[in-house]
């Protein structure tokens, strides 16, 4: 099936039932979204399907409805999207496995939501899990993002 | 002091091995110049000045040979190397470089004796030296400890100074101008006239000439980067999702793998039936491996559902495998039988409760915590004409080298150990068991590249956790003071299971098992310490601050108790008994930082803990809110002391990082067994902290120290401890056994 | 739009008054109204069917007592999470079967809470009784159209099918169905309390 990732189609031949994860990982070779524990507890694997966050290791490649964005389509180190300079600013990676799926979660709140209060940040990023503890960086990386899309 | 005299007498156990009738063997191998691995590596043109620098045509490539889990020990390593050698960080390559023994590990042996971090004397400093010497007699190549900048501070600058003296060497052959006419400015020698030569472009010149080892390193107050916030090196990758962790590693023609093996860790199979499993798409094969069965397939999530579909025939665990069972062996072995040491005897405890009118007794517990890293354990293998490649992230390449080598039937030397970024490890990639896996796989299917993946599942029922533990504690007060205190810990032994499993003998005493409770500086009159020894059950391993990672909390939570018994204080009696000076400075310091004694609301409680390991005195305080019948974690103050911060941003995401680790697993965390089997198998049911949860963590380094120190891991240990005192304060609640969860509710 | 729903409504008791004439004697009515209620009490309904605080419960999973969602999640105002994470971002709207125990299930149809008015959690009979036969706080709907929705939706289908190992309330969609229409018939009878 046809599947459009970052703004590419690519034709697929896997499963109906496969996790988008997996796909874009193993059929596609798009490592950014991480595997973590494939029961949508982790939130490493995130991305975006019409510009709202999923967990991609919960969408079967055959529900899949519309365009994904990957931590890679959000923006480059060439050229980063406001919410990774926003984490670059801030330092918040340590191991960094959790923070693509942490990155796209929060370009998607912002995008639903620009103006989120500190509870509605703290709601948006809980169900994404990190063990190196990068937490108080997360939030005030979000509130720069935030307040930076007001500015623009 | 007898205690010395004790050890004196004591086979000095370094990394866990007895070298007191080797050291003067040791000392002659020791004094040999170490073999710089690269140089094997270099082409016609490309120059190698010492084991961590290389130039050549393209540029720098600084080796940083600690391995990175997260810890940000790339970018602290390149850093070292730069100051001295003056390059621009965004310009150089940055590679761990080779397994190899030239990378030794020179003070990670120091916790594995029995010296106090606050002891000077001649007899502790000759010990600490004696690491030195078997840490490189033994090529220990070892990521842990927090040992990283201790390590290498002075070695890093060092060879990034010879590399800047000798590439101004080059230059000035190159062009005949005296060398002390010639600067260095970001990457290039600067001649007088302002020209600037490339250092790559003095590789071939360079390579040519001896490496200048007379050098003399900046004066701190000359630092560019050292001592000043620094962007990690990694930051843009890992904010950008092209960060190539192990799991990430691509290779034409690969296959993707994943295993099943007995979830009872060790356990093995009496067979197995693959029938339905091998019809599934894309699977290629099922082989047998130790203990279970690898699935091969060209997508690693076929992998995982056809492994699901192996119908195995499981053995039973070869441990006890129930977890009261468990926790009453832990009981049993209060037993003199059991005694594995007493560092700590100071006074006469016994004379003490004698003749004291009440003696306050307490019983502690602490559970198994899986490491559980949000990367699972993996690894890309190729095993093709005798030789055998390995990408992983790993805290151990020489061990794993030397282990896989075994296993495949190779010489070590036929064994190339590529190490690739971790997504977090907190000590499990000091195991490379999941990489002999992939040997296994490999053995059996060469000339193909093989990624081989966990499933989450697999990871948390095949970890190596940290051993549970029990105290038993005892202590009097009078006057208004502590006067007496004797703890007792039952644990199963890390280092003897880890060392096991690399192949490495064990003797004497396992310092874990008391780590952080008999050697904290307290000047109490009556003061003993007993560690007994729990015979093996689950194999064990080091977590995030290893023994004190659990023992900060029977110790500190046990020391509140007497505080308060004693009327006293939590802080004022700490200060009181302060037998060391940075310590106490420590103290001071988050007392002044978080207000102390200042009144709280209603509901509100502030607790107070102390721990100092691997050298680094760290107190913590922490606030909670009693909210109708929950807990909300409100600040968390924290003052360490690593002699010197290197980098200041680093240093605060280490320690606000190991806090949130140990309040999250202190709050929420157990592996509990039955039939052998962990029954927290995904973090649903092993959540550690959440953002919501997150306290705001302010932290203080200080610099009164004389010794550079780790932060990875001191962060950890007085986290759960303040935090049971904090609710204590709030509640009335005195809680004794982790997780909290048991007796609370966190909001 | 608020009040064109007030208005549709506000037509509707009139409506349910002239067709429901009591064929069913109040007892058995009584006794359909039970059995409905321990289906709607069942932690597999409540945990949604929670009031305006917008917090939806993880009771009867095995993760503990009295416990709330996981994750501090806050379905919010807008009983989709549209203000923080979205239900959908992890329960994605999928007709397969759920088989993965503790992941989040799936429908398909958009995951979200139900109307605040629709609150069962910590309700009791009388209180859920009441809010179900009137049209005002039953969302806007007759008996027919009650029975209409057990039978079509795809929540109460899960929530009596609910997959991978989770506990479900007794009965079927059309035990369900069936004791609603019979409770309408009766006259829609609920105990005091």
């Amino acid at each position: 099936m046809q599947l459009t990732v970052n703004g590419t189609a690519h034709e697929v031949d896997a499963e109906d039932d496969m996790p988008l994860l997996w796909v874009l990982r193993d059929e596609l070779g798009i490592t950014g979204p991480k595997y973590g524990c494939g029961i949508a507890q982790c939130g490493a694997c995130t991305v975006m399907v019409d510009g709202v966050a999923v967990r991609s290791c919960q969408l079967a490649l055959g529900d899949v409805d519309g365009e994904v964005t990957t931590i890679e389509g959000l923006g480059t180190p060439e050229a980063l999207h406001v919410v990774q300079a926003a984490w670059v600013q801030h330092q918040v990676a340590q191991c960094g496995y959790c923070q693509s799926g942490q990155i796209v979660q929060a370009a998607s709140l912002l995008d639903l939501n620009p103006e989120p209060t500190d509870a509605q940040i703290d709601a948006a990023m809980s169900g994404n899990l990190c063990r190196c503890g990068t937490y108080p960086r997360i939030r005030a990386a979000v509130r720069t993002a935030a307040n930076k899309l007001q500015g623009a | 002091m007898g205690r010395i005299k004790t050890i004196a007498r004591r086979s000095f156990l370094i990394g866990s091995v007895a070298i007191a009738g080797g050291v003067a063997f040791g000392i002659y191998a020791y004094k040999r110049e170490g073999k710089n691995p690269l140089l094997d590596t270099l082409a016609p043109g490309e120059a190698s000045f010492n084991p961590y620098v290389k130039v050549d045509a393209n540029g720098v490539t600084l080796i940083t040979p600690r391995a990175d889990v997260g810890q940000g020990a790339y970018s602290i390593q390149a850093h070292l190397i730069a100051e001295e050698m003056d390059v621009d960080l965004a310009t150089v390559r940055i590679d761990p470089g080779p397994p190899s023994a030239v990378y030794y590990n020179g003070v990670v042996g120091i916790e594995a004796m029995p010296i106090a971090a606050t002891s000077e004397t001649f007899l502790a400093n000759t010990g600490r030296g004696a690491a030195d010497v078997a840490g490189k007699f033994l090529g220990l190549q070892l990521t842990g400890g927090s040992t990283t900048v201790p390590d290498m501070f002075d070695r890093l600058r060092h060879a990034g100074a010879v590399a800047r003296a000798t590439l101004i060497a080059a230059a000035a052959e190159q062009t005949g101008l005296p060398a002390d006419q010639l600067r260095t400015d970001m990457g290039a020698v600067v001649l007088p006239d302002g020209v600037r030569l490339e250092y790559a472009d003095l590789a071939a010149t360079a390579a040519e000439i001896e490496p200048v080892q007379e050098v003399t390193l900046k004066d701190p107050s000359d630092w560019k980067y050292l001592g000043k916030p620094q962007q990690r090196t990694d930051i843009l990758a890992k904010s950008t999702g092209t960060q190539t962790y192990g799991i990430d590693m691509v290779m034409d023609g690969m296959v993707y793998a994943t295993t099943r093996t007995n979830p009872a860790q060790g356990g093995a199979i009496r067979g197995f039936d693959a029938s339905t499993a091998k019809e599934r798409r894309g699977v290629k094969a099922v082989l047998p491996i130790t203990g279970g069965v690898a699935v091969i397939a060209d997508n690693t999530w076929r992998a995982f559902q056809a492994a699901a579909e192996v119908k195995c025939d499981w053995d039973d665990a070869p441990y006890i495998g129930d977890s009261d069972k468990q926790f009453a062996a832990v009981a049993a072995a209060f037993d003199p039988a059991r005694q594995d040491s007493r560092f700590r005897d100071e006074g006469d405890v016994d004379a003490a409760f004698e003749a004291a009118a009440e003696v306050i007794e307490a019983e502690y517990r602490i559970p198994y915590l899986a490491h559980a890293p949000l990367e699972p354990m993996s690894a890309m293998v190729l095993l093709a004409e005798g030789r055998l490649d390995i990408w992983t992230g790993t805290q151990i390449p020489r061990f794993m080298q030397a282990n896989a080598a075994k296993r495949a039937g190779l010489e070590a030397e036929n064994v190339h150990v590529h190490v690739l970024m971790s997504g977090g490890s907190f000590g499990r990639r000091l195991e490379d068991d999941y990489v002999l896996q992939a040997v296994e796989i490999a053995m059996q299917l060469p000339d193909v590249p093989i990624k081989m993946v966990w499933s989450r599942e697999e990871d948390f029922t095949h970890d190596f956790p940290r051993p549970l533990a029990m105290s038993r504690a005892r202590g009097t007060v009078s006057d208004g003071k502590i006067a007496a205190y004797d703890l007792a810990v039952a644990a199963p032994s890390t280092a003897e299971s880890q060392m096991a499993r690399l192949g490495q003998p064990v003797m004497g005493p396992d310092m874990a098992i008391v780590q952080s409770t008999w050697d904290q500086p307290f000047a109490i009159p009556d003061y003993r310490v007993t560690g007994y020894r729990v015979p093996a059950m689950v194999p064990v391993s080091s977590w995030r601050s290893v023994g004190a990672s659990g023992n900060g909390f029977l110790h500190e939570c046990f020391i509140d108790e007497l505080c308060l018994a004693a009327g006293a204080d939590p802080l004022e009696e700490r200060l009181r008994l302060c037998s060391h000076d940075v310590s106490r400075k420590v103290l001071e310091a988050v007392g002044e930082m978080s207000g102390w004694g200042s009144e709280m609301a209603q509901g509100r409680g502030r607790g107070l803990a102390f721990v100092l390991a691997f050298g680094v005195p760290v107190a913590q305080v922490i606030e909670v809110t009693d909210v109708e019948g929950a807990i909300r974690i409100d600040k968390v103050f924290v003052a360490a002391d690593v002699g010197r911060v290197i980098d200041p941003v680093n240093f605060e995401a280490q320690v606000s990082g190991g806090v949130i680790f140990g309040l999250g697993h202190a709050m929420n965390c157990e592996l509990t067994y039955k039939n052998g089997v962990p029954q927290q198998d995904n973090y649903h049911a092993y959540e550690g902290m959440r953002l919501y949860q997150c306290p705001e963590v302010v932290v203080r380094g200080l610099e009164n120290g004389t010794e550079i120190r780790g932060i990875g891991e001191p962060g950890v240990p007085p986290s759960a401890p303040a935090l049971a005192n904090a609710i204590f304060a709030a509640t009335g609640s005195r809680i004794r056994t982790l997780p909290l969860s048991h007796s609370v509710r966190f909001v | 739009m608020r009040l064109v729903f007030a208005l549709m409504v506000a037509a509707a008791p009139a409506l349910a008054q002239e067709v429901v004439t009591p064929q069913i004697p109040r007892e058995e009515g009584l006794a359909a109204w039970d059995r409905i209620f321990e289906v709607t009490s069942h932690p597999r309904c409540t945990n949604c069917h929670v009031g305006d605080a917008g917090i939806p419960m993880w009771e009867a999973l095995g993760y503990g007592e009295e416990r709330v969602h996981g994750m501090g999640i806050v379905a919010d105002d807008s009983r989709i999470g549209a203000e923080s994470v979205p239900c959908r971002t992890c329960h994605v709207t999928s007709a397969r079967a759920n088989t993965v125990p503790h992941a989040p299930p799936h429908i398909d149809d958009a995951w979200r809470l139900p109307p605040i008015e629709l609150e069962w959690l910590d309700k009791s009979s009388a209180e859920v009784c009441a809010q179900m036969r009137d049209p005002e706080t039953n969302d806007g709907n007759t008996i027919a159209e009650l029975v209409e929705h057990l039978q079509t939706s795809a929540f109460v289908a899960w929530g009596f099918d609910p997959g991978a190992g989770r506990s479900a309330p007794t009965g079927t969609v059309e035990d369900i169905a069936r004791d609603v229409a019979l409770w309408g018939e009766a006259g829609t009878p609920c105990v005091e309390g």
